[in-house]
């Protein structure tokens, strides 16, 4: 804790120039996060998860020094895409290319035109019951990030990729970025938050993003988390919907020895739609969890999740998913299903699927399984000429691609299963060895 | 081809074959009936690999070969095909994929070269039309969403395509309406040749109406109590199997 304070203490210092209400607003989201301090195994909603790692490190702020020289270009996820690159923290403008119709602003110029969206009590990123600490400290600690505006009426066809890449580092270094997507009335975007780490040092990352949907707004979202081994990530993303607007939301976490993803989603007008998909990759003893709200507070809105885990090695995981369904709501559409696949019998997973219903006119399910690979279906494949290993490596990509069945570009399809397919060759790797 | 001597299996501490013996020569057409729970599918998936089984004692010979310690995915190399009683389900594997990762599998153990997809398609078109199988199949996860006589119609077209020299049926026939039988009856049939085998499982005489076998079988409690000739069949049909119990 005394470390945070005095990162905080000298971000102040360097930014003496930085807006008034900036600096009170970091001092009080630092009070509010001292106050609760770091999640323990006494949290309901993190007591899984054992975050000493980031307690007790001592990574300090990205500084522009810390940019490398030998820097070329990024490795985007999707080569149609209009890259905004940052590196270790940084915003590269001249590796960025911006599309007509998407306005980008600094984290301080936003905070002048929108101090509501920076308030850390009126979005509560967490159940009500607890406010989210790493959202307090980024919000402390804001360090890097931009804003994004897409105008109304604007559709932008290609993706919007945000390349968040952490280079080969001497010390211990965090980032705090946080993004802000306003889609206006009618708009429509795909947007790739890529998080990219290679460097052995480890690091801390704690992003916050806030995705506003105007009405009729429509928003496909992926998020790829491919950092280093040696990270530590943690992560809120948070959703506004309003009325018609629609969300496509798929994630996909490779990386990070460490791994904390929030997501919210609040559907704030009638009409809503919105679908959240995700797959967990792990192995070695890593641990990803990830927490998802639903929170239905408007009538004839559609949510749908799907989450899965794919656990090899001493690996643990972690899925708590919540939908709530507001008092006189109605015609609500809710179904959330988590599916997790064990590939090692010291793997571990929790899964804690809930519903939390306040109104009558709801349709909504929801299920969880955890398992091993289906002998039957392993069989069957052998049966027919096709390797154990190999037969393997399809059953589980065929468990995996489900997932991502909503992306309907063939090419970025690929792109994606071939990661997939790369971490699954890596995985049986290791019982080779 | 095949020689199974005094095959002895269980599972789980439950005995389930009592001294099996069986030959079978290229070109041949065994049936085995018996009631359910009699050990055919036992004995079929024991020829296929699947290892949930305790071998006590006995051997299985293929081409000269011991069976028994060889991987399920050798063996289907070596050609042996057996048509699951019950389909798995596979999901978000691809029919074509699979079929096409499993002839390439084939080819490249023949040292031949692996199929390109133009010509696997033009190949796999044809071998459709043999058990009249709509195309739309393929697209589809393996036997996702097919019903019954879907399963067995895409059993037998991977037989066509990885073109076997032992296929073990199992209960090819059940789920399937007359018609249907009929048309995997024919494409059986069109596949039968002097190099090939096959072992048909079944409970009923009408599989056998449609494809000539030249023995059967009758398996009671997992031992071989009568063979014969297609007379046999006639005779199961009109008696039932109690005139075979001891
Ligand atoms: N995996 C298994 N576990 C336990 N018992 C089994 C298993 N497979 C088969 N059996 C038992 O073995 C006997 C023979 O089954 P099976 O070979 O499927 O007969 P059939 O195909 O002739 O109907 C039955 O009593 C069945 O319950
Ligand atoms: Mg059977």
């Amino acid at each position: 804790m005394t470390h945070y304070q005095e990162q905080l203490t000298s971000l102040l210092e360097n930014s003496i120039e930085e807006n008034e209400d900036i600096r009170s607003l970091r001092l009080n989201a630092f009070d509010s996060f001292k106050k609760i301090g770091f999640p323990t195994q006494k949290d309901e909603d993190w007591r899984f998860t054992n975050f000493s790692k980031i307690q007790n490190g001592y990574f300090r702020l990205s500084r522009p020094s810390d940019l490398p020289n030998n820097f070329k270009s990024p490795n985007l996820l999707n080569d149609q895409s209009y890259p905004i690159v940052i590196i270790n923290g940084h915003y590269q403008p001249q590796l960025s290319k911006i599309p007509n119709g998407l306005s980008i602003f600094s984290g301080s110029n936003d905070f002048k035109s929108n101090p509501h969206s920076y308030a850390i009590d009126s979005n509560k990123p967490c159940s009500s019951k607890m406010k989210n600490p790493f959202y307090l400290l980024n919000t402390s600690l804001m360090n890097s990030g931009l804003s994004f505006e897409i105008s109304e009426n604007i559709k932008i066809e290609k993706p919007i990729e945000i390349f968040f890449y952490t280079s080969e580092i001497d010390e211990p270094i965090m980032n705090h970025p946080r993004f802000h997507f306003r889609l206006r009335k009618n708009s429509k975007a795909t947007i790739i938050e890529h998080y990219r780490g290679q460097t052995k040092q480890s690091y801390f990352i704690n992003t916050v993003s806030n995705f506003e949907l105007e009405e009729n707004a429509h928003l496909s979202h992926f998020r790829f988390q491919d950092e280093s081994f040696h990270s530590n990530h943690t992560s809120f993303s948070g959703y506004t919907l309003n009325k018609y607007s629609n969300l496509n939301c798929n994630c996909l976490s490779i990386g990070s020895d460490l791994y904390r993803h929030n997501i919210k989603v609040d559907f704030k007008g009638p009409n809503g739609f919105a679908r959240v998909n995700g797959l967990s990759l792990i192995d070695n003893n890593r641990h990803h969890d990830l927490n998802v709200i639903v929170n239905h507070l408007d009538n004839s809105c559609t949510s749908s999740q799907l989450f899965k885990f794919i656990l090899s090695d001493s690996s643990t995981g972690v899925f708590n998913g919540k939908v709530i369904v507001d008092k006189d709501t109605f015609q609500t559409n809710a179904n959330q299903t988590n599916r997790n696949l064990l590939l090692s019998p010291s793997s571990n997973m929790n899964s804690n699927p809930q519903l939390e219903i306040h109104a009558e006119d709801v349709k909504c399910s929801h299920g969880s399984t955890t398992g091993q690979i289906d002998p039957e279906a392993l069989f069957y494949l052998r049966s027919r000429g096709i390797s154990k290993q190999r037969a393997i490596e399809l059953i589980v990509e065929g468990f995996a691609k489900e997932i991502f069945t909503n992306i309907k570009n063939d090419n970025f399809q690929s792109k994606i299963n071939h990661k997939i397919g790369q971490w699954l060759e890596s995985v049986s790797n290791h019982d080779k060895s | 081809m095949l020689i199974i001597k005094d095959l002895h299996a269980s599972i789980d501490d439950k005995k389930i074959l009592n001294g099996i013996n069986l030959s079978i020569k290229p070109g041949e057409l065994h049936a085995i009936m018996g009631r359910n729970g009699s050990g055919k599918s036992t004995l079929a998936n024991i020829i296929a690999g699947r290892e949930d089984y305790e071998i006590e004692s006995g051997s299985i010979l293929f081409n000269g070969k011991d069976l028994l310690d060889q991987s399920p995915e050798d063996r289907a190399l070596d050609g042996i095909f057996m048509s699951f009683q019950y389909p798995v389900v596979i999901p978000g594997v691809n029919n074509t994929y699979f079929l096409k990762a499993a002839l390439n599998s084939k080819l490249k153990h023949q040292g031949l070269k692996e199929i390109n997809a133009v010509d696997f398609m033009s190949l796999i078109r044809e071998k459709l039309k043999q058990v009249d199988m709509n195309e739309k199949y393929l697209s589809r996860a393996v036997n996702d969403g097919f019903s019954g006589g879907e399963k067995k119609r895409n059993e037998i077209l991977q037989m066509l395509t990885l073109e076997p020299t032992l296929s073990i049926l199992d209960e090819t026939d059940s789920g399937l309406d007359i018609d249907a039988l009929k048309i995997v009856a024919k494409g059986v049939n069109n596949f039968r040749s002097k190099e090939r085998s096959f072992l048909a499982i079944t409970h009923y005489q009408r599989l056998l109406d449609y494809m000539k076998p030249d023995f059967i079988h009758v398996l009671i409690d997992g031992e071989i109590v009568k063979s014969g000739n297609s007379e046999l069949a006639k005779e199961l049909e009109e008696k039932g199997y109690s005139w075979l119990e001891k």
